[in-house]
């Protein structure tokens, strides 16, 4: 078969555009930045692979350099790809560990005291950032002790009597960390008489694994959903995932990353706040009281990368008495696994520094987001409390 | 999903009327599918800088009507034009930015390559000098480098000056500072780029309480006592006009920083300035996401589709189209034909591709291209296949009728038809909810 290499790069106009908005580059001089690390280095590259810069690895995917593009290039991807093709990827136990998100929620939600109680323990913290580099200074997410699917069983009977049925991928933390959005969102389809149902199997969408080079794992995965979509599709409308990361991988990341085709099932996946703004538009609006506070809104990069902030703040404005600040757009700094790395510790804080001031700086009850990776960020770095706007959906059902 | 009005487009065209709307308190959208023009431009306005043989104008406003029919400036008549600059004035002052003027005329600013531009806004930073004479006043001029910054060349610029009898008897002498000396630890300066100096400088000299004194002092001691000492735009993104004051009031010197090549930071911190207000209005930014078509009904257009939600029209009572030129992607253009690539409305062209430009690229004759765009009618609404569209208006370069390059007059014209877009759209409330919209 003749392997047509992938040109698109070939579209950059060697503006620069993509350079200023890297907040990598921006915290980071080690780092060459987008236009060096994505379409220029990638024709040194093709035509040696000797020319493969170390660099890349501070690269964390964020995809800020593909929204400020103005010619359209999927620099991130181009990064990815790269890295992939050239051993840029460290695949050691942390990699492992932190990136197959299922398996270690599968393993840790059964024991969740233990585990939750451990990981906040300094010598364990130490440990694990000795010998495995996981940096000491973060906070981890704690483990739920009843899944999101064992709470959801319980009603999948309540659920099954809705006319109207929607599938709602949960992701990893939903299941395994904090069922809390879930439970939110069922609430709210529910009282717009619609009902959830689940995958009959779903395995992590896939976000984690593509940041730490498990591109084969990932792809098993994708070809998993991708055909447990397909079948629950059948009886449901669409397929819905309420973490911004999932619904983009899901939707666009699978053929253009992973090489899964999802043409047949691409337009009838959305993210959550998506379908629900939709419903409103449509008249389809549940009774909602005022809920009288004061938030600051983040907007998270691959929800940004989307498309999907819009919808966001369509259900946001639709809450009455809810007063919503939107902060500047820049990055928090985690992007999920990244920060978590000792050697990225510094920076991802430093990316992160200039909406933890803002937040700081503002009077406000909550910050909102829509991201568990971000929630973690700034939580840990400012003394707000973070929710997700079905949260405060859910709040104002009468 | 329904808003007021929503603009397609995040450049100084579409800023500007999503920042009027905004503040008249419609539900504004602006969708722009990548960054503008803005990362390249100077940073100072230009209204008009030559007539059509190419003589400088002193008074913008007052040359509007010399302008050719069809003229966007003409559309809008001299009075428009200067209210649309002063509520742009007025906006970047409140996102932190003075803009300077003199007066009704328009003042030089100086090019990293040593040409003069006529100008009608500049930010404090770039020291606009006086058309008439640029040079008075100026008995030596400092060219100041940041040794190895590789987008900036003083040796270029003082050959640039040389050519201008203006600047016969003005000394010029070149200087560097070196990275060390302002504690610039980088991998290698000679590899650096204007915005990455700017960044190294916060994190390695101002983050430092003696910062700004070590920096103060490389340059009196780089450019002596000079009348006017130039810096290529390197030492902020954000704050650079406050930085570039506090390090006069520091050196005594008269400092004039000049935008590098792209990416240029004076336009960055204009784009950054009127994000940020849009965003304090209460305006909705959706960044990376692009309008691929529009849903119309005869002569109105009902709704707009985007490349990422294709399934979920948006809605909107008006729309703006500021989708800019070829480089931002608004025109496209094939071996034929000129499009308007998001909604193929019909455009301004002339005659046959071997017409549209001139065997020279730099000769200074008019490229006729350079006049191709969107036609519109008097209020800049667009036509479709003739028929007028009375809720859509297109501001920007992506207008046909005028030569931002051979006039200087990209900045003005993006401006005013952006702000004129949002003026009929308020006025149209006003008339429906029978009370007053803010009018400027
Ligand atoms: C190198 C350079 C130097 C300049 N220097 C000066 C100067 O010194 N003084 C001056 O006054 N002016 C200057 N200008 C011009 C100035 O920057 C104006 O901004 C420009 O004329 C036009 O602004 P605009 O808003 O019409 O379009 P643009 O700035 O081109 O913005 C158009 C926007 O629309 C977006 N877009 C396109 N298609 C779609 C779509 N289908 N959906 C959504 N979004 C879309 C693009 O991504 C882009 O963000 C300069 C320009 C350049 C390139
Ligand atoms: S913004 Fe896009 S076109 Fe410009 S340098 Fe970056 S990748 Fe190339
Ligand atoms: S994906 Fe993010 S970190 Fe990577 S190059 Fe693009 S902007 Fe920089």
């Amino acid at each position: 078969m003749l392997n047509l290499i992938n040109t698109s790069f070939d579209n950059c106009l060697k503006c620069t555009v993509c350079t200023t908005r890297c907040p990598v580059a921006e915290a980071n001089p080690d780092y060459p930045g987008p236009k060096q690390a994505g379409p220029d280095g990638e024709r040194l590259r093709i035509k040696n692979p000797q020319l493969y810069d170390e660099a890349l690895k501070h690269c964390t995917n964020c995809k800020r350099c593909e929204v400020a593009c103005p010619s359209g290039v999927h620099v991130g991807t181009v990064i990815q790809l790269a890295k992939a093709r050239h051993g840029g990827f460290k695949k050691g136990p942390r990699e492992f560990m932190l990136s197959h998100t299922d398996l270690m929620g599968s393993l840790s939600s059964p024991a969740a005291p233990i585990v939750n109680a451990m990981t906040k323990l300094k010598p364990v913290k130490k440990l694990l950032d000795k010998t495995l580099g996981i940096d000491q200074r973060r906070t981890f997410p704690k483990y739920t002790g009843e899944t999101f699917r064992s709470w959801f069983n319980k009603q999948s009977g309540t659920q099954a009597s809705f006319q109207r049925q929607i599938s709602f991928f949960h992701g990893c933390f939903t299941n395994f960390n904090d069922p809390t959005v879930g439970k939110d969102l069922v609430a709210v389809l529910n009282a717009m008489n619609i009902g959830v149902s689940l995958l009959k199997k779903e395995k992590c969408c896939g976000v984690p694994l593509i940041a730490n080079g498990f591109f084969n794992k990932a792809r098993k995965n994708a070809e998993l959903n991708m055909s447990q979509f397909a079948h629950s599709l059948t009886k449901t409308e669409c397929v819905i995932a309420t973490e911004p990361s999932c619904a983009m991988t899901l939707r666009d990341e699978y053929p253009e990353v992973l090489e899964v085709d999802n043409s047949a099932v691409k337009d009838r996946i959305f993210f959550a706040a998506a379908f629900i703004a939709r419903e409103f538009a449509r008249g389809n609006l549940p009774d909602m009281k005022p809920v009288p506070l004061r938030v600051a809104y983040h907007s998270p990069c691959h929800l940004i990368k989307a498309g999907g902030v819009i919808y966001t703040m369509e259900l946001l404005n639709s809450i009455p008495g809810l007063e919503v600040i939107m902060l500047d757009q820049k990055c928090c700094g985690l992007s999920g696994t990244y920060g978590f790395k000792k050697e990225n510790y510094r920076t991802s804080q430093s990316i992160g520094q200039g909406i933890f001031d803002q937040i700081e700086a503002l009077d406000v009850d909550y910050v909102v987001t829509d991201c568990q990776s971000c929630k973690m960020q700034v939580e840990m770095n400012t003394d707000r409390t973070v929710l997700h706007p079905l949260t405060l959906l859910a709040q104002s059902l009468t | 999903m329904k808003y007021n009005s929503i603009i397609i487009g995040g450049g100084l065209a579409g800023l500007t009327s999503a920042i009027r709307c905004a503040e008249a308190g419609l539900k504004t959208a602006l969708i722009s599918a990548g960054d503008s023009a803005l990362t390249f431009a100077s940073g100072s306005i230009d209204v008009l800088g030559f007539r059509q043989n190419n003589a400088l104008v002193d008074y913008p406003f007052e040359a509007i009507s010399q302008l050719p029919d069809g003229h966007p400036y003409r559309k809008l008549g001299a009075d428009q034009v200067r209210q649309s600059l002063n509520f742009f004035t007025g906006q970047m002052a409140q996102a932190g930015i003075e803009m300077s003027c003199h007066g009704q005329q328009n003042h030089s600013r100086l090019t990293a390559l040593g040409a003069m531009r006529p100008a009608w806004l500049s930010q404090p930073g770039a020291k606009p000098l006086s058309l008439a004479e640029p040079a008075a006043g100026l008995r030596r001029v400092a060219i100041i480098n940041i040794a190895g910054c590789r987008d900036f060349q003083p040796a270029l610029l003082a050959a640039g000056l040389k050519k201008h009898t203006d600047f016969a008897g003005v000394e010029l002498t070149i200087g560097d500072i070196r990275a060390d000396t302002i504690s610039l630890t980088a991998r290698n300066v000679y590899e650096l780029r204007s915005l990455e100096i700017a960044r190294l400088l916060k994190r390695d000299l101002f983050s430092r309480p003696e910062g700004l004194t070590t920096l103060a002092s490389a340059i009196n001691k780089a450019a002596g006592n000079a009348d006017l000492v130039v810096l290529p735009s390197v030492l902020a993104v954000e704050n650079g006009n406050q930085l570039i004051h506090q390090l006069e009031a520091h050196t005594g010197l008269r400092l004039c920083e000049l935008a590098t090549l792209p990416p240029s930071l004076p336009g960055m911190r204009m784009a950054s300035a009127l994000r940020q207000r849009y965003r304090q209005l209460g305006g909705l930014l959706l960044e990376g996401d692009e309008v691929v078509s529009g849903n119309f009904d005869n002569d109105r257009l009902l709704s707009i589709t985007t490349r990422l939600n294709p399934s979920m029209p948006l809605t909107a009572d008006h729309f703006v189209l500021a989708t800019g030129s070829f480089f931002s992607r608004g025109l496209d253009s094939n071996p034929s034909s000129l499009t308007d690539k998001t909604f193929n409305l019909d455009v301004v062209t002339a005659g046959q591709r071997q017409h549209w430009s001139n065997q020279h690229f730099l000769n200074g004759s008019q490229h006729p291209f350079c006049y191709f765009g969107i036609e519109t009618n008097d209020h800049f609404n667009p036509y479709q296949e003739g028929q007028v569209i009375g809720n859509l208006y297109c501001a920007g370069a992506v207008l046909g009728g005028f030569n931002p390059v051979a006039e200087a007059s990209a900045g003005g014209v993006a401006i005013s038809t952006g702000w004129l877009a949002a003026k009929q759209i308020t006025a149209q409330y006003s008339d429906v909810r029978g009370n007053h919209v803010e009018s400027h």
